[in-house]
């Protein structure tokens, strides 16, 4: 794609002050399997589609949780996404430990945004080749954020990351005023309708390839802990997003050609 | 257009030989790039304000915030690459931190800014490392008067810490722009980003050296402030924006000395205005348009 | 010749000897705080409906001599807490300092945050900064005192302070605990150190001897006590003075006075001591 003297490592500038070690960066996150991150007011949702690299072998986990109240999704590099997923997890619990409360979920995302900058501006370092979607509760309610190599780090409504994502962030800004109010259920569909247009045209979710992470806290300040569903857990919530779509007036053409090549 | 580097431009800390760092130049490119932040200083105090791009609809809004508090009383802003501006924040509060471990007292405005220049600048002298992708607009409010020393038990003596030279005035407002090669001045308006020319004719126009930033209230100044970005965001026209401004006084303004977001119903006023004043700007160039 | 890395630009071992490191082993004896020089004596503090009052003298004494007689050692933490502190005084200015650092930084943590993921109003950036959700209450800072002052005990270096700390915890109800230089940590519904653990803890248990009792009590009460305990720390305490700060703690914020001074001293019973003095018997 881009070829030139610039690109080498992520302590050069190009003449248009771009760093492209960064951006290829990037492009190792669009090469990871898509996940869907939703807020609304009183919960927090994560889905994923997992791949496998053959029929027979296991499919790659993309949820994880950090702590009690934080859960990641990832898409890139597993083992960049493990090192920061480590870094996490450590953060959480001496901070738990040491004040007797959970982490605020911006402080966490903040330290990995500061990890993942230095790798931008040393040699020898490379950037961390993995986005996260951070989903956390914590006293000023559920919380919804993006990781990107570059260290940059924003706090999102929704937002989806990997292979095809787009489809998946078109559908989640068109629906994205039903988002705030929504229940633990709706979220959840939302997600997974939101995945789904990102499928590959003849995919489908499956119990195999799904993975749901959710959690919650409500006004009374009652935290549902974040909790990773996978297999037959989350069967109901993919029949459901199913039954609707052949339930949905026939709007524009047949179910299956709503789907658009991926390019 | 600049010179091709050919050659001299791959790492960092090489010279050309004209004498210049292509790497820090392109790294002023960087900036250029990226959402316009701004600065005034008027005798009451400071406003930072930054014009902030809504890259992506999904963003929520007013939670990503751009501009950064060090210590208590000074705030920092920046254009261009944001993680980048994370990092500078991060060390000026380290900075700030260790002035007040040593000096048990909060840090002045104008040393913070000698110490981050001095920072941004180290990063100009190795091809180990690259150039800070970043102007920073350090704004804050020197107390004229003594504050306690920190970790103070008593009240002191009645007559105060004493060695104030009569007649001299201590503290007041200050305004710094630093920019990727470490060079920094002090400004009574400053203006980074992409519609960095566009504000610095606006805040000219101000005449904030002169009589103009003596008569300026702060109130005025948030408002001008946010005036400007509006104007500046012109240059930007197609994509959304969300502006954020911050505001520090004297210890008998509003802020009491510390570094604020400006209050929602003020800035609201001020965006009012501002778009106010833009209609009627259109207004007057399509007068002249068909004139 | 040894050609490893190790041994780059290092003098030949064979010629020179072995490297001799004892510049590093520091053989004196540990010389870190083994007593206190400056001290403050008691604090006391009771638990109310609403919140916790607490009180402290404005005396910074000098083994027997009463040296400083304006030291403030009740410490608002984030406009919502309140922390005092008895024991030696450059401690408690190095903890003082150390807890602003930590103010300062959880400030930075809240103006990051939004504050209306569950749907309220934004809140407004002029109200009290220490106010807002999700910054360390009471119960959290009074956790993260234990650890630091136990971890100096372990390193044989204690800040030889024991710390009352006042305010609410994440249930938004009062709470008061106590730390101390070895790191013991308990709490109570009404708290002392020093002398007022004998003195003034019978007194305020009378009133808040357990958190039901506690709840009843209000601010004019608990007021009350405390400066009647104030009193008798006065009387009895050869270390104290008859001013003080007083300090309350509400859900509004924390209200410190520094001036208080003891009233309608009665010093009669002096006469009537045996045992000393001009005691004729």
């Amino acid at each position: 794609m881009f070829r030139n003297n610039y690109d080498n490592d992520s302590v050069t500038f190009s003449p248009q002050g771009r760093i492209f070690q960064v951006e290829y960066a990037a492009e190792a996150v669009k090469q990871g399997s898509v996940v869907v991150g939703i807020a609304s007011k009183t919960h927090v949702a994560l889905v994923a589609i997992k791949r496998n690299a053959e029929e027979l072998s296991s499919y790659q986990k993309k949820l994880f949780p950090i702590d009690e109240h934080v859960g990641i999704a990832i898409a890139g590099l597993t083992s960049d996404a493990r090192v920061l997923s480590n870094f996490m997890k450590q953060q959480c619990l001496a901070h738990r430990l040491t004040y007797g409360r959970s982490m605020p979920v911006r402080t966490l995302v903040d330290m990995i945004g500061s990890k993942a900058q230095i790798n931008t501006q040393h040699y020898g370092k490379r950037p961390y080749g993995v986005g996260l979607l951070v989903a956390g509760v914590d006293d000023h309610g559920p919380h919804l954020f993006e990781f990107q190599p570059s260290g940059m780090t924003e706090e999102m409504v929704a937002f989806a990351i990997g292979a095809r994502s787009q489809m998946a962030r078109t559908y989640l800004e068109k629906n994205l005023d039903k988002f705030a109010d929504c229940d633990r259920e709706e979220l959840i569909r939302h997600g997974l309708k939101a995945l789904k247009e990102s499928l590959v045209q003849d995919r489908e979710l499956t119990v195999d390839n799904t993975s749901v992470g959710v959690a919650g806290a409500d006004k009374a300040g009652v935290v549902e802990p974040f909790k990773v569903y996978d297999g037959q857990e989350v069967s109901a919530w993919i029949e459901s997003v199913a039954d609707d779509k052949e339930a949905a007036p026939a709007g524009g053409s047949g179910e299956g050609e709503t789907m658009e090549v991926d390019s | 257009m600049t010179s091709i580097g050919t050659g001299y431009d791959l790492a960092n800390s090489i010279f050309s030989p004209d004498g210049r760092n292509f790497q820090v130049e392109y790294a002023v490119k960087a900036v250029e790039n990226g959402g316009t932040s701004i600065g005034i200083r008027c005798k009451e105090g400071v406003v930072l304000a930054v014009e902030k791009i809504i890259t992506s609809k999904l963003l929520k809004p007013n939670a990503n915030k751009r501009i950064a508090t060090v210590d208590r009383h000074l705030g920092i802003v920046y254009s261009g690459m944001i993680p980048d501006g994370r990092h500078f924040v991060d060390r000026a509060r380290d900075e700030a931190r260790a002035w007040r471990d040593t000096f048990k007292t909060p840090i002045a405005t104008a040393d913070l800014a000698s110490r981050m220049g001095g920072y941004m600048q180290a990063y100009t002298l190795y091809q180990s490392v690259r150039p800070f992708g970043i102007t920073a607009i350090i704004g804050g409010f020197d107390p004229s008067t003594d504050l306690p020393v920190d970790g103070e038990v008593g009240r002191g003596p009645s007559c105060g810490a004493g060695g104030k030279v009569p007649g001299k005035t201590f503290g007041g407002p200050g305004l710094y722009m630093i920019e990727p090669s470490g060079l920094y001045w002090g400004y009574y308006g400053a203006a980074t980003g992409k519609g960095r020319q566009a504000a610095k004719a606006e805040l000219e126009k101000l005449d904030l050296a002169g009589p103009g930033g003596e008569s300026l209230t702060l109130e005025q100044a948030v408002k001008e402030a946010a005036r400007i970005i509006y104007v500046a965001h012109d240059d930007n026209k197609d994509k959304d924006f969300e502006l954020e401004m911050t505001w520090i006084s004297g210890p008998d303004g509003p802020t009491k000395g510390l570094h604020q977001e400006v209050p929602r119903a003020l800035r609201e006023e001020a965006e009012r205005l501002a778009k106010k004043a833009l209609e009627s700007d259109d207004e007057d160039e399509d007068g002249k348009m068909e004139e | 010749m040894d050609h490893r890395p190790q041994a780059w630009g290092r003098p030949r071992d064979d010629v020179y000897g072995p490297y001799d490191a004892s510049y590093l082993h520091n053989n004196q004896p540990k010389t870190a705080t083994q007593s206190p020089i400056v001290t403050g004596t008691s604090v006391i503090a009771i638990k109310f409906k609403d919140g916790v009052v607490m009180a402290a003298d404005n005396l910074a004494s000098y083994g027997s001599l009463a040296r400083f007689t304006d030291v403030k050692r009740l410490r608002p933490f984030l406009s919502t807490s309140v922390v005092g502190f008895g024991g030696d005084v450059s401690d408690m200015q190095f903890l003082d300092r150390h807890l602003n650092e930590l103010a300062i930084d959880e400030a930075y943590e809240a103006e990051g945050c939004s504050a209306g993921g569950l749907g309220s109003s934004a809140q407004e950036p002029d109200a009290s900064p220490g106010a807002s959700k999700g910054q360390l209450n009471a119960a959290n800072l009074h956790k993260y005192l234990t650890k630091l002052m136990y971890r100096r005990r372990n390193s044989f270096d204690p800040l030889w302070n024991q710390i009352l700390v006042a305010g609410f915890d994440s249930a938004s109800a009062p709470f008061l605990a106590s730390v101390d230089l070895r790191g013991t940590a308990f709490t109570s519904p009404s708290l002392a150190t020093g002398y007022g653990a004998m003195l003034a803890q019978p007194i305020m248990r009378k009133y808040a001897a357990t958190e039901e009792d506690a709840a009843k009590l209000t601010r004019d009460d608990a007021v009350r006590v405390v400066r009647e305990c104030m009193k008798v720390l006065f009387y009895r305490d050869a270390r104290s003075l008859d001013r003080f700060s007083l300090a309350v703690v509400t859900r509004d914020g924390v209200d410190i006075s520094e001036d208080e001074v003891l009233e309608q001293q009665s010093w009669a019973f002096a006469e009537r001591i045996r045992g000393y003095g001009t005691q004729t018997v």
